[in-house]
């Protein structure tokens, strides 16, 4: 059997459970969403629980009802088969009755600590005060946290992403530019100023860029929920996979907008720095 | 050089560079063009005609001898400022029309004024009496695809008079037209001339270069006559 402590009200069990008999002054037990699809349990039944693999003190619970676990990232691979019992009725089915201190033993203590306090300092204390007690700090150092790491990670994505796209636009708006090139000619012929171009130009870039921007916000937030669903069905978990967040659409305008700008400029100059009688095809 | 001058060529040639060999397109040409005056350069392809065309229409700078437009050397003008003039002093008429295919007749002669800063009221009233000058009024609102040949010239016509330019250059105006609408297109250079625009026209039509003023020849990149 495993418990661990997730929170000072509850406590979470996981262990096999079998159906048996109703009793009617039976405790009450929560059971996992996920827990009740495989045992086929409903609110109302009666299981046995035991706090070991041979049934050796085992009682008998009422399903209270079910809950959906709390996703957790950190385990959403895992299979949330798990139940929660009050806390006297897991004391009292997991204390060993030939020891009668078993029932005062804790095995772990959740703190929440004032703000301002100093984590390090205060488990040194607590270690020089009461040896045999270990403390950690739950939240994690930025280095060794995993979702620092798999920031990292994406920010990598992003950039070798936006990079490439970047040289795809520019390829594109050279493409484009030459396309244009007996235009440019007459326009710059009858006296349209390089200024003038290089403006409409950004200008154009800049709509481009943004419409293009808004499309892409547009289709993460139509793909969000599709996105969220087939690894939520995958995973059997209500852990969100993706949020486009207002901070990150913004952010995709904010980086496109320039990059279609700089683009466009950079394909057009390639036609406005050559002589005009040069870009007239023959 | 007499104020009434527009534009004048001073002993200008034009060599181009090619991987085979330096061109040589102009020779040694000396030309000067009125206000008021209709000049036309005929000559066979390849004489120079476009080139010199270029040059007077400050597109183009000479390899060597200068050109003064309105008294200023145009080599020695910075490409915004020749582009300035050629906004603002010189309209352009092209053999191929050279209208931009996604603006309507109407946008187009107004584009020109825009870029010269003339307020939308103006343009739009000086893009209607334009119009109307070359008779074109009900085809305003027409993209170049849906005019004929000599309405596209036309309105081409009226683009290169948009800013009231002092000189019209035009090189083969009628190349792409049928006799009857060369006629109708050299009837409307005779009244831009007759308004008082200098022009420039090189060709091979004779109807047309028969109207100007003053004839020229070219052969081999010099003028001959």
């Amino acid at each position: 059997m495993q418990w661990a402590c997730h929170n000072p009200a509850m406590l979470t069990f996981v262990a096999a459970l079998a159906c048996a008999i109703a009793l009617d002054a039976a405790p009450d037990v929560l059971v996992s969403r996920q827990l009740a699809a495989r045992a086929h349990l409903t609110v109302g039944d009666t299981v046995t629980l035991a706090a070991d693999a041979n049934g050796a003190r085992a009682r008998t619970f009422r399903v209270a009802g079910v809950y959906e676990p709390t996703p957790d990232p950190m385990r959403f691979t895992a299979e949330r088969i798990e139940g929660r019992l009050h806390l006297p009725d897991l004391i009292a089915l997991t204390a060993d009755p030939h020891d009668p201190a078993s029932a005062e033993s804790v095995n772990t203590i959740n703190m929440t600590l004032a703000p301002g306090i100093d984590t390090r300092r205060f488990i040194a204390d607590l270690a020089s005060q009461a040896p045999g007690v270990t403390g950690w700090p739950t939240a994690r150092s930025r280095d060794d946290d995993p979702f620092v790491v798999l920031d990292r990670f994406h920010l990598a994505i992003s950039v070798v992403t936006v990079v490439g796209s970047t040289a795809f636009l520019l390829a594109l708006m050279v493409i484009r530019a030459e396309e244009r090139r007996d235009t440019i000619a007459i326009l710059r012929m009858v006296g349209i100023s390089r200024r003038s171009l290089l403006t409409s130009v950004a200008v154009e870039g800049l709509v481009t860029a943004i419409a293009g921007a808004i499309f892409g916000v547009a289709l993460a937030f139509t793909t969000e929920g599709l996105v969220n669903r087939i690894f939520q069905t995958r995973y059997d978990t209500a852990l969100v996979f993706v949020r486009v967040t207002p901070a990150l659409a913004w952010r995709a305008v904010a980086v496109a907008a320039p990059l279609g700008i700089a683009a466009g400029l950079a394909a057009s100059w390639t036609l406005l720095r050559r002589n005009i009688l040069s870009l007239f095809r023959r | 050089m007499p104020a009434s001058l527009v534009v004048e060529a001073r002993g200008v040639s034009r060599v181009f560079p090619m991987s085979a060999g330096p061109v040589t397109a102009l020779r040694d040409v000396t030309l000067h063009v009125a206000a008021g005056e209709y000049v036309a350069i005929a000559g066979p392809s390849g004489c120079g005609k476009s080139t010199l065309l270029h040059l007077v229409g400050c597109v183009d700078t000479p390899s060597s001898g200068s050109i003064l437009f309105e008294h200023r050397d145009v080599a020695a003008l910075s490409e915004a400022a020749r582009s300035r003039i050629r906004l603002t002093r010189i309209g352009f008429v092209f053999q191929r029309f050279f209208l931009l295919p996604m603006l309507t007749a109407a946008e187009n002669i107004e584009l020109p004024q825009a870029e010269a800063g003339v307020a939308p009221a103006a343009r739009r009233a000086r893009t209607r009496a334009l119009l109307e000058y070359v008779e074109l009024v009900d085809r305003a609102d027409h993209l170049p695809s849906q005019l004929s040949g000599g309405e596209m010239q036309r309105i081409a016509i009226a683009r290169a008079l948009a800013n009231n330019p002092v000189l019209l250059v035009a090189d083969e105006p009628t190349g792409e037209l049928d006799e009857t609408t060369g006629e109708h297109i050299a009837d409307l250079f005779d009244r831009v001339h007759a308004d008082g625009t200098a022009i420039l026209v090189v060709t091979h039509n004779p109807t047309l270069a028969i109207r100007a003023s003053r004839r020229l020849a070219m052969k081999s990149g010099s003028l001959v006559a």
